[in-house]
């Protein structure tokens, strides 16, 4: 009896160790996989020749939009803005940063990128306590001339269904942070007015 | 003779200006506004008006010589001379990064970059392979780092480029104790920086014009850039501890950006 009762416990146990692994195990295999899809994609676009330049920067934007977590990259690059912005102002930036600032960010990428080697590394987890989004950081080397390569991380979060890419870091320095860094100085030398970011932004759109 | 006094009276002077307008420019930071504060601490650049003087002459210089001669490097020297080229600068930092390592205590790395610079030998004479991906880089500001120095103000170096005051001190700690300075002479040292700086500036031309063309602030956006540089670097690319990052979604957990807040805010 009382072996049944510790076979149980351990199944128990066991179950409760092994299932969050294989969760976790297959949340980086589907990370690992979303990235592949999208380089795989993004080389396809860059190696057609029947594209022109403009063309294949057009395409890359488009891939950006579709695997990326814009909403999100939007208001974490806005800082300690975000929280003072009022509902009109939130709604208008969050407009500007697609229109503007993901073809500021597909443009940084595109220029780094021109369909070289691509090879994905591996993928650990890297997911905040207490949060609802499981991320993976999917490290990858792209051998940019034959003798250099460079080290670029994909940080990629799912939630539920979704999953996307919310920030890249080039050899260690995150497209996001240097964003709302830049941000904030702009703003700081500015009045520390978020309105001063939203400002520069419409006049880029529309300039 | 009569040229080296005049050139170093010069200097000196030039000197004088660059401190005297760090000191004048130094900024205070703002008393009566949290906000304002958090962000003037984050920043950590208090002689930012005297950093941003030299980052624009800084920009001049690189646009006037250094991207010039980078671009020279890159379409006009032949590509088989190169990789002998980068093994020769590399192996050239392997010294100062060996002493540098052993004095992080860092035995693994200082014997990586003993063996870099002996077995890297052959290869600078037929140079068409490199001995490794990942060569050992190590200077004085990341041994300081590691002995627990935190990074101090942030400064903009005339020439030599973002810097902070740890850095800075580490330059000169480098400077002192650099085996091949002390060997070949600082012209040596100084011919293998100036050259691992086209060497480095040739390979993001594009990059570096794409962020000057695109930045809404490109003097902010190069002092974080540098910041996490030095980061990555003094933990060798290792054990980054989890940094704040984008979610999926509007809604972030701990920064206190809660449905509630929002209705505050659309109130406003």
């Amino acid at each position: 009896m009382a072996v049944r009762y510790i076979s149980a416990f351990v199944l128990a146990v066991a179950l409760i160790v092994v299932a969050p692994a294989a969760d976790a195990d297959s949340h980086l295999d589907k990370s690992q996989a979303f990235i592949r899809d999208l380089a795989d994609r993004a080389v396809e676009n860059l190696t057609n020749k029947e594209f022109t330049t403009e063309e294949q920067r057009l395409k890359f934007q488009e891939l950006f939009r579709e695997g990326f977590a814009v909403d999100g990259i939007a208001r974490f690059v806005a800082g300690r803005y975000w929280r003072r912005a009022s509902k009109s102002e939130r709604e208008e930036y969050l407009v500007l940063f697609e229109d503007v600032v993901v073809n500021i960010w597909s443009d940084r990428l595109f220029s780094q990128y021109n369909g070289q080697q691509f090879d994905i590394l591996g993928a650990r987890d890297d997911t905040p306590a207490n949060s609802q989004e499981l991320v993976a950081v999917v490290e990858s080397r792209i051998q940019t001339t034959p003798h250099t390569s460079v080290k670029v991380e994909w940080r990629v979060a799912s939630l539920g269904e979704l999953t996307k890419i919310v920030d890249v870091k080039v050899e260690g320095r995150s497209l996001a942070k240097t964003q709302q860094d830049e941000f904030t100085g702009f703003a700081s030398k500015n009045g520390r007015r978020f309105s001063a970011i939203i400002e520069e932004l419409r006049r880029r759109r529309d300039g | 003779m009569l040229k080296t006094v005049t050139g170093l009276k010069s200097s000196r002077v030039f000197l004088a200006v660059v401190l005297a307008s760090i000191l004048t420019a130094c900024a205070t930071p703002p008393a009566d506004d949290p906000d304002a504060r958090a962000e003037y601490e984050a920043a950590n650049d208090p002689f930012e008006t005297a950093n941003r003087f030299v980052f624009s002459a800084n920009v001049m210089v690189d646009q006037l010589a250094l991207q010039p001669a980078a671009v020279t490097y890159r379409d006009l020297f032949p590509d088989a001379l190169k990789p002998p080229v980068q093994n020769l600068i590399t192996n050239l930092f392997q010294p100062i990064s060996f002493l540098n390592a052993l004095l992080q205590g860092d035995l693994e790395r200082a014997d990586k970059a003993a063996a870099r610079f002996f077995t890297a030998i052959p290869t600078l004479l037929l140079g068409d392979t490199m001995p490794d991906e990942d060569p050992v880089i190590e200077d004085a500001g990341q041994t300081l780092a590691v002995w627990g120095f935190s990074e101090g103000p942030y400064i903009m170096l005339p020439l030599l480029g973002p810097s902070s005051m740890r850095d800075t001190i580490g330059l000169v700690g480098d400077f002192f104790m650099d085996p091949v300075g002390l060997t070949m002479g600082s012209e040596a040292s100084i011919g293998r920086s100036a050259g691992n700086a086209v060497v480095i500036r040739s390979r993001n031309i594009e990059q570096v014009r794409e962020l000057q063309r695109t930045s809404l602030d490109y003097y902010s956006a190069v002092r974080s850039l540098y910041r996490q540089q030095r980061e990555a670097q003094i933990l060798n690319g290792e054990g980054q501890p989890t940094q704040p990052a984008p979610t999926i979604g509007l809604e972030s957990p701990g920064d206190a950006d809660t449905p509630e807040n929002r209705e505050t805010a659309s109130g406003n």
